[in-house]
């Protein structure tokens, strides 16, 4: 007798057939970088362009496991990250996933130099939004289909909490890179400067405030648990 | 063990939680077939999260738990701008007649457990996530601290808060607020 959890089990076992397929015909290319090599360099991360990067203090952050990658129905691609450790883990996930991505954790205060390369995100490939879980309960967003496209990566920096791995970052920028991404080198997180129009609101309170960029560029937004 | 590429091994731990799983569900939502999608999602979330598998790290159930509610709240933000289109494993489709009436069947026995949950909403998420798991899905602090991810004396001061604020507004729902502590 067959019943929907059978039914569900035979399609989840059909599933990992698949994937291990999948897995075996898919080359993963990794992105050329120095982790270990972290330069000094200044730079204003959301300044780069407010089309293209993001910067925020995200609070409130809980969850488990590190991080979650979620092939929606719809063919985007769900991302939720819950502590900041195994960047090549969520990158091969992502790979996976069908998205090019390139992850780097950096300690509090520091940030990927801008810009890591040709970008692209100001197309308007993030028009959806790209949204920061609700208050307390972890980062997320969602990569539509097509937003990253075939040449293009995905490039997350996550300047970390010095209080841990899985509390709130310090600071996070997101965007998506045409073409070569340049390897990260770390240079001082710096408020963004208000050339998007929005002036820091919570500056006294934490490191950093949320912005959104105005053209539809990749938002996040945060909210405090 | 690699949960999500060896089919036997997830089969045995399909076989463990998918009533927990189903129950996880129907206790936060009300209709049958997104039940289905979500049980279904977190299954699939599970193979996406395997690799951060660790049995020793912790039980089972609390890994389980930090998916299950990823999947339900991203589940909850999406659910306002579209509506679901066919995925690879779409729960609902799964779902004959007996099996949609079995799915009524537990949504209705979870009903005061929904009304609870709602009686949570008021609550700041923090400790609203850890009252949900200890009390709707009676884990125990330890395992709801692993699940959210936090430490369990911080789990245990938000439930302690939690439980306060809601003593505060006597919800009828309130009767219900127990759990291990």
């Amino acid at each position: 007798m067959s019943n929907f959890e059978d039914r569900l089990l035979g399609a989840l076992k059909e599933e990992i057939t698949t994937r291990t397929a999948e897995d075996r015909t898919t080359t993963v290319t990794p992105v050329r970088r120095s982790r270990g090599r972290l330069v000094g360099l200044s730079a204003a991360v959301a300044g780069v362009a407010a089309a293209t990067a993001a910067v925020v203090a995200l609070t409130g952050l809980i969850g488990s496991p590190a991080y979650a990658v979620t092939k929606d129905a719809d063919g985007g691609v769900s991302v939720r990250i819950n502590a900041f450790t195994d960047p090549e883990g969520l990158e091969s996930e992502l790979a996976g996933a069908g998205i090019k991505a390139v992850v780097d954790y950096l300690p509090e205060g520091r940030i990927c130099k801008q810009p890591r390369g040709r970008n692209g995100a100001a197309s308007g490939r993030f028009a959806t939004g790209v949204g920061v879980g609700e208050g307390g309960s972890g980062i997320t967003f969602t990569i539509e289909q097509g937003q990253v496209p075939e040449g293009a990566t995905l490039v997350l920096a996550v300047s970390k909490s010095g209080a841990g791995d899985d509390l709130p970052p310090f600071a996070t920028a997101l965007e998506v890179v045409d073409g070569a991404v340049a390897p990260c080198e770390a240079v001082p997180v710096q408020a963004p400067p208000p050339s998007d129009g929005r002036a820091p609101d919570r500056q006294g309170d934490g490191p950093l405030t949320d912005s959104r960029t105005d053209d539809g560029g990749p938002g996040l937004t945060t909210e405090r648990d | 063990m690699r949960l999500n590429d060896d089919p036997e091994a997830f089969e045995a731990f399909y076989r463990r939680h998918v009533d927990a799983v189903m129950r996880f569900t129907v206790r936060r939502v009300s209709d049958p077939h997104l039940a289905a999608d979500l049980t279904a999602d977190i299954f699939l979330a599970v193979l996406d999260s395997a690799h951060t598998y660790v049995p020793t790290r912790g039980s089972e159930t609390a890994w389980l738990y930090g998916i299950a509610r990823n999947v339900v709240s991203a589940q909850h933000r999406k659910a306002a701008r579209e509506t679901r289109a066919s995925g690879r494993v779409a729960g609902r489709r799964l779902m004959d007649d007996d099996d949609l009436a079995r799915m009524e069947e537990r949504i209705d026995a979870e009903r005061r457990m929904r009304d609870a949950l709602r009686a949570m909403d008021g609550l700041p998420e923090g400790e609203r996530a850890v009252l949900e798991l200890v009390v709707i899905d009676q884990l125990t602090v330890t395992e709801a601290a692993r699940a959210l991810g936090i430490r369990q004396v911080t789990a245990r001061v938000r439930l302690h808060r939690a439980r306060r604020a809601l003593e505060n507004v006597a919800s009828p729902s309130a009767v219900y607020l127990e759990g291990q502590a």
